[in-house]
């Protein structure tokens, strides 16, 4: 099966399993290993994919408290300069990845997508906190329940605000996915980019 | 001077709305409120008409010699008008001294503007009109402030839906 | 104490007119065509948050500006009309997130008026110990984003490395890092773990060499100096006709502070000084909060030598719930148990406005009641929303480069301004 020998161990697995080498793959594990079976990569694409993953810079995108969270992953403690993504880009032109944190309303949903649109391919969305995974505990007229209507989320990262380890966490298997071969989230909505 | 409440330490001043500048000025001037803290529009509607007591109590209040009652038995006093716009006062002196100054008006009739004696008014008069619909004579720049530009309706007013969608469970058919 | 400094920051009065919070660009630039109108958008990096400035640009200089907000009005007062007051208090903390439990203090205690409900002295010590590890904590982001619109990046990590060890004191006592909602009303919502006052005293041992850090970086460095002294200059008397409290007032001149005017919890019985500059510019800012982050932990740590033991939340029972134990053994603990999760308490009909000063100024909150168990009104008076008017007013003659420090030092928090 691809899960004994496949790339998520050779690349060297940042996820539990590490931490806990006596248990079978999770849930994520098995799927990314499916789809890692169906997708195929040949190596240049495992070295593109390499690449992206190794230094995918995010957009400054910190809407609310989940933003505060998100600035502390820079700070010594957690840090991601380990990963090679604390360089901010404030131009979505040179951004990867948008970490939308904090609650988006109607008012910021136009911005939002506007600054989604002018990112280049390929470019990944990790919707942090619940209230850009959901609306989180604000379900009224004026917040957007969720920002998957407007852009194509990767990784929901749960939380009010998350942990930065939680974000990270998130990051991480952001990474692995891409390594995998998964592609970006509209790639497999089929929506545009 | 239509009022005056002292409640919970704090004196509240109700006046008629037409002379609310004067009131304002003479506060400002002479009694030396120079601080406007904050103005906050409320919407009145259905105040007292749902029953207030929940489940065991009926629309007209409590009764002390029922069971399990909590003893907070008073019906809530009918309020004047709809609206109340309360304008909350500070002096910067020894002892902060406070005070509220409250209108009262209905859906449609407009407070005259503050702007002129605290600048500070604009933008709270502005989320006042926003949120409640309340019209300000003489403000200078009435326009939504928190919501969209073309915004319908005014949110926080009693009869506004809170809006959002209800949450769908994965296991519901 | 109020108003009257000796040496006037500039003549009259630079509030814009007719519209106090937007400066209008001036008739005999209007017709010429050099006037560049630029749209700092909603996304910026400089903005803290998303702020629209909609500004006039001639060549460098800043000739008129309008501030457009509401990119996060996320309706917090009309959801907390919806929830009982014991769950709306957590919506309190969401608003001005980097000092999140001075939202929840000024919340109960605004309910804790109209109750007329006595808090134990456990609970008020703490709440203050919360509240002034809060202020530090606000203090040192806003130095750290500050500095590193400005341009001095390290700043940014110095800052957050102390900032880490602030939240590893509120996990320790609350369980999260940020936004605890830890306070109830009544008191706190549990106990005060074992450990904590030795984590808290060894803060406060490193909390003023960590300061010394900061200044040792920024205080004479002379490109800080150049970018920060005389620039943003709000006068006494336009400071208070804007409504501006908190470190702007008080780096305009004006020996205000709610701590000390109008002591609350129990800032009457610690000694703190309140910084006071005369300059009025983003220096004088700066100052103020440097000077109230070294007071802030003169505070923790007297709060902590004097911590009285006893119980940490009221006990009133028909607000606050029992103890468990007792709910084996009496039958109005089960009920009243019963009454207040599934219904909520209720609080009595009135109004109140209660004000804190929290990092940014006068957080006020306006609670109207009917008597049942969800509130009816909630109003908080942010202190953010009004700094923003002031950008108009500080704006004059200045530089683009100089808006960012200006906004910077008005130190505004946009999820409060929109609520």
């Amino acid at each position: 099966m691809a899960i004994e020998n496949g790339r998520l161990r050779d690349h060297g697995l940042q996820s539990e399993r590490l931490l806990w080498p006596t248990k079978g793959p999770g849930v994520f594990e098995q799927e990314v290993a499916a789809l890692e079976q169906a997708v195929g990569l040949t190596t240049l694409e495992k070295a593109v994919a390499w690449a992206q993953t190794k230094s995918m810079w995010p957009d400054t995108f910190g809407l609310a408290c989940c933003a505060i969270e998100m600035m502390s992953i820079v700070s010594p403690r957690y840090d991601i300069a380990r990963f090679g993504m604390e360089a901010f880009r404030s131009s979505p032109r040179q951004a990867d990845l948008l970490i939308v944190s904090g609650r988006v309303v109607h008012k910021m949903a136009a911005p939002l997508r506007q600054v989604y649109d002018q990112m280049l391919e390929p470019k990944w969305v990790i919707a942090m906190g619940a209230c850009a995974s959901s609306g989180g505990m604000f379900n009224n007229y004026t917040t957007l329940q969720g920002v998957d209507k407007i852009v194509a989320v990767d990784i929901h990262v749960p939380g009010c605000p998350p942990r930065p380890e939680a974000l990270i966490e998130g990051i991480v298997r952001l990474h692995e996915k891409v390594m995998a071969g998964v592609p970006p989230a509209y790639e497999i909505r089929g929506v545009a980019s | 001077m239509v009022e005056v409440r002292e409640t919970h330490g704090e004196t509240t001043l109700v006046v008629d709305t037409p002379r609310i500048v004067e009131a304002a000025r003479h506060l400002r001037d002479e009694l030396g409120f120079n601080f406007l803290s904050d103005v906050t529009a409320t919407d009145y509607l259905g105040w007292g008409a749902k029953s207030v007591s929940g489940y065991i109590g009926t629309p007209t209040g409590r009764d002390l010699n029922k069971p399990s009652t909590q003893g907070y038995q008073r019906l809530p006093q009918p309020k004047p008008r709809r609206f109340s716009v309360s304008y909350h006062l500070l002096g910067l002196r020894a002892g902060a001294p406070r005070v509220r100054l409250q209108a009262w008006i209905d859906d449609g009739e407009t407070v005259p503007t503050l702007v002129g004696v605290w600048p500070t008014a604009d933008w709270h008069e502005r989320e006042a009109w926003d949120m409640m619909g309340i019209r300000f004579d003489g403000h200078p720049n009435l326009s939504r402030i928190l919501m969209e530009d073309d915004w319908e309706g005014h949110p926080l007013r009693k009869d506004y839906p809170i809006g959002g969608e209800p949450v769908r469970f994965s296991g519901e058919e | 104490m109020a108003v009257a400094p000796e040496q006037l920051i500039y003549e009259g009065t630079r509030i814009p007119s007719p519209t106090p919070s937007v400066l209008q660009v001036p008739e005999d630039l209007r017709a010429s065509e050099d006037i560049l109108n630029i749209n700092f958008g909603p996304n910026h990096p400089s903005t803290h948050g998303v702020l629209r400035l909609v500004v006039d640009l001639h060549g460098e200089e800043v000739v008129g500006l309008a501030a457009v907000v509401g990119y996060l009005h996320t309706g917090f007062e009309k959801n907390m009309e919806q929830k009982s007051w014991w769950k709306a208090i957590t919506y309190a903390p969401r608003i001005d997130y980097l000092a999140f439990q001075n939202n929840e203090l000024v919340f109960v205690l605004a309910v804790e008026k109209l109750l007329g409900l006595e808090v134990p002295g456990r609970a008020t010590w703490m709440r203050m110990l919360l509240a002034e590890l809060n202020r530090i904590h606000s203090h040192l982001v806003w130095l750290g984003t500050a500095a590193l619109e400005i341009g001095a990046i390290s700043m940014f990590w110095y800052c957050f490395r102390e900032r880490d060890r602030i939240l590893d004191l509120f996990e320790l006592v609350a369980g999260a890092r940020m936004h605890t909602r830890y306070f109830q009303v009544g008191g706190l919502a549990e106990d005060i773990p074992p450990g904590f006052f030795g984590e808290c005293a060894k803060f406060v041992e490193l909390m003023p060499k960590a300061i010394d850090d900061y200044e040792g970086l920024v205080d004479r460095n002379p490109i800080w100096l150049e970018r920060t002294k005389s620039l943003g200059l709000l006068s006494a008397d336009d400071a208070i006709a804007l409504g501006q409290s908190g470190p702007v007032l008080r780096g305009s001149g004006v020996d205000w502070d709610l701590r000390r005017a109008q002591p609350y919890l129990t800032y009457d019985q610690v000694d703190f000084r309140v910084p006071v500059y005369q300059e009025g510019d983003v220096w004088a800012r700066y100052r103020v909060r440097m000077e109230e982050m070294r007071e802030s932990v003169r505070i923790v740590d007297q709060a902590l030598r004097r911590m009285p033991d006893g119980p940490w939340i009221a006990d009133d029972r028909k607000v606050v719930l029992p103890p468990r134990e007792e709910l084996h053994t009496s039958m109005e603990s089960l009920i009243y148990h019963f009454k207040i999760v599934t219904e909520g308490f209720r609080v009595p009909e009135g109004e109140v406005y209660t004000a804190v000063e929290s990092p940014r100024g006068e957080l006020g909150c306006y609670v109207v009641s009917d008597g049942g168990p969800k509130p009816w009104r909630v109003k908080f008076r942010a202190p953010s929303f009004v700094a923003l008017q002031a950008t108009a007013t500080c704006m004059s003659g200045a530089l683009i480069a100089d808006m960012i420090a200006i906004v910077g030092s008005l130190d505004t928090l946009m999820g409060e301004v929109d609520r």
